[in-house]
């Protein structure tokens, strides 16, 4: 039986925004803190657990992916960033910090863009979506199930509390698949976003970008892509870490609450 | 085919000079590498399977058959127009097939523009099916698998707007606006050539045949799925009020005929293995790009993949498949049985599978036009005489 991917204090709820049903995991009092999840979150949050200690953490279930409804019409980022103006209004959530992780990280730089009064400090990790001149080494699509586990750490023993014990287990093969086609509607075209580039300037908030030294997905030679257009980001790397540098690395996770505190 | 039987020759062309290690690749689609296409040996086999389908003609089949795959050994026919093209001048009397060209894979103007360029070729002699493409055509092409059903439906319905209403219209679509839609030339048959969906059984597929009431052909489906299908489709095409003619549901039959059945075996089933175990081989991957499989038929078609992707096994593929090969009279006989439990009265043989030689073609085409037609035409001929008296 895999692990518990959200723990308590964690707990469920569901809002209903433009017509849209959606799941979002909260825990902690405080400063409101969001984060925007990777492509696929099986793999729990445990690790914002210290954050909660501190924080009001919010980690909304993006449309489409786990166990949040699907609204196939939400086909760009633009979509994604419309979606959460109208679930942090329904939150009543003014400013607040945003860690965008991945795929995350990406509608969390869309989000800063538009929207960067809203945000008191930005963080992202391993953030996807910036075209270099190499093809992305790991490309989600074209990666066989059963091989994306080993690209996404350094040491697979992080994630098979998640995993189940059957690696062709139809329900998790499902659920990956329909993940996968709400994925494709954002990037199948183009793995990376050609328009970002041109509005990463508008992100003048305190600004941390997280890599893992090991990531197999997005190699660390990507954080200097970010780098070029965040000239004041801080940036910060961690040994031992794949591209869930947050699951492997504690250290990752204390470094981010500091420069969000 | 007064009889309303009807008989064709299906080719798909494969590139069968495969390299010694070819084993080591688990998929001959997609990333196989192109290096090992030799345009010599390339020339040479186009030669000898237009030839092929020249004499199916000739022997009186009642169509030929060609399709559309793309970055594969498994066919050498990526534009199967072209094919169609040159097979016009040389086929005097029976239909050409293009079952087809994925709408999705070409601007639907001009997939319009092209048939209606064939059908007037051929003097209308033209039939064409809306295929929404293997899963491993979105690899190859630079379509989005994860929103390829709502184009497709859009692409069949642009198509068929530019065929039965007089030009220029116009559409406004989620995926293409034409201000005009104004394809010339157009289609001989009027309103158009018949049409019809192939497909793997795709609750969706279906449905949309159902609705325009196309022709449906399930391919690479079980035979008790395949019966499934046709019911399902029968039922759901007369709810949108068409009645499905038995010939719109044409029945692929991999067929080889011999002079008795240890011979048809024995010449037959190797080429049969190839074409299972190596010219159809590829990934799971390839077979469902995200988003092109609903998840349910995702879950549906994993768990059945061990046993069709396992060692090939000749008798489970005969007892699952629509295999005849044997002797005329077998095969005969299995055709009426197939015939009768799937409601329809159109057979296409897949008579020249994976790696068979032309000569071994040639004799199961023989076969085919002198004992098994005929046999089967006679049948009928003396079924109608008996329900006369």
């Amino acid at each position: 039986m895999p692990a518990e991917a959200f723990p308590a204090p964690f707990k469920r709820d569901t809002h209903t925004v433009n017509g849209l049903k959606t799941t979002l995991f909260s825990a902690g009092e405080g400063e409101p803190l969001v984060f925007f999840h990777g492509a696929g979150i099986w793999h729990g949050v445990k690790f914002a657990l210290p954050w909660t200690e501190k924080f009001r953490v919010i980690i909304p279930i993006h449309p489409g992916l786990d166990g949040a409804d699907d609204d196939p019409a939400m086909n760009d980022f633009h979509d994604y960033v419309m979606h959460y103006l109208d679930l942090f209004d329904a939150l009543g959530i003014d400013r607040f910090r945003l860690v965008g992780f991945s795929l995350g990280g990406l509608i969390a730089a869309h989000f800063a863009a538009g929207h960067g009064d809203r945000l008191e400090r930005l963080v992202l990790v391993g953030p996807a979506g910036l075209r270099g001149k190499e093809r992305p080494k790991g490309d989600l699509f074209s990666l066989p199930p059963e091989l994306i586990p080993s690209m996404l750490v350094s040491n697979l023993d992080t994630l098979k509390p998640y995993l189940p014990e059957n690696p062709k287990d139809l329900d998790f093969l499902g659920a990956r698949y329909r993940e996968g086609g709400t994925l494709a509607r954002l990037l199948w075209e183009h793995p990376y976003d050609t328009k970002l580039p041109r509005y990463l300037h508008r992100l003048t908030m305190p600004t941390l970008l997280v890599w893992g030294e090991d990531d197999k997905l997005l190699p660390v030679q990507n954080a200097q892509l970010w780098r070029q257009h965040l000239p004041k980001a801080e940036f910060q790397t961690f040994k031992g870490a794949g591209h869930l540098v947050l699951d492997e690395k504690r250290e990752a996770v204390d470094a981010v609450q500091r420069f969000l505190s | 085919m007064a009889d309303g039987l009807r008989f064709d020759f299906i080719h798909f062309m494969h590139y069968v000079h495969l390299p010694e290690n070819q084993k080591d690749f688990p998929s001959l689609w997609v990333d196989f590498p192109n290096r090992y296409f030799d345009p010599e040996r390339g020339h040479a086999l186009y030669q000898r399977y237009l030839s092929e389908l020249v004499l199916a003609d000739k022997l009186g089949f009642d169509a030929i058959v060609v399709n559309e795959h793309h970055n594969t050994a498994y066919s050498m026919m990526p534009a199967p127009n072209l094919i169609a093209a040159a097979l016009i001048p040389q086929i005097k009397n029976a239909k050409i097939c293009v079952w087809g060209t994925p709408p999705n894979l070409e601007y639907p103007n001009r997939l319009a523009e092209e048939y209606a360029m064939l059908d007037v070729l051929s003097q209308g002699r033209l039939e064409v099916a809306f295929p929404l493409g293997t899963g491993m055509e979105y690899w190859a092409n630079p379509i989005n698998p994860a929103t390829a059903r709502a184009r497709y439906r859009e692409s069949i319905d642009i198509i068929l707007q530019a065929w039965t209403q007089e030009g220029p219209t116009s559409y406004y679509g989620d995926f293409y606006t034409y201000r005009y839609l104004n394809p010339w030339p157009r289609p001989f048959q009027k309103p158009h050539p018949p049409c019809y969906i192939v497909g793997t059984g795709s609750p969706e597929t279906i449905d949309i045949a159902a609705q325009l009431g196309f022709g449906y052909a399930s391919v690479f489906v079980t035979k008790q799925r395949a019966r499934e299908l046709n019911e399902k489709l029968r039922r759901g095409a007369a709810e949108h009020g068409h009645h499905l003619r038995p010939e719109q549901l044409p029945l692929q039959v991999i067929t080889y005929v011999a002079e008795t059945e240890e011979k048809a075996r024995e010449e037959g089933i190797d080429h049969i293995r190839f074409f299972f175990e190596d010219a159809l081989r590829t990934t799971p991957t390839f077979l469902a790009p995200p988003g092109y499989l609903s998840v349910d038929q995702l879950k549906m078609r994993a768990a059945l993949a061990d046993k069709l992707h396992g060692k090939f096994n000749f008798d489970a593929v005969n007892e699952s498949f629509f295999v005849a090969v044997g002797t005329a009279d077998q095969v005969v006989e299995r055709l009426e049985e197939w015939g009768e439990n799937m409601g329809t009265n159109h057979f296409v043989f897949l008579g020249a599978p994976g790696n068979m030689p032309n000569w071994k073609v040639v004799k199961n085409m023989n076969f085919l036009a002198h004992d098994v037609i005929p046999r089967m035409r006679a049948r009928r001929a003396a079924d109608r005489r008996v329900a006369a008296e």
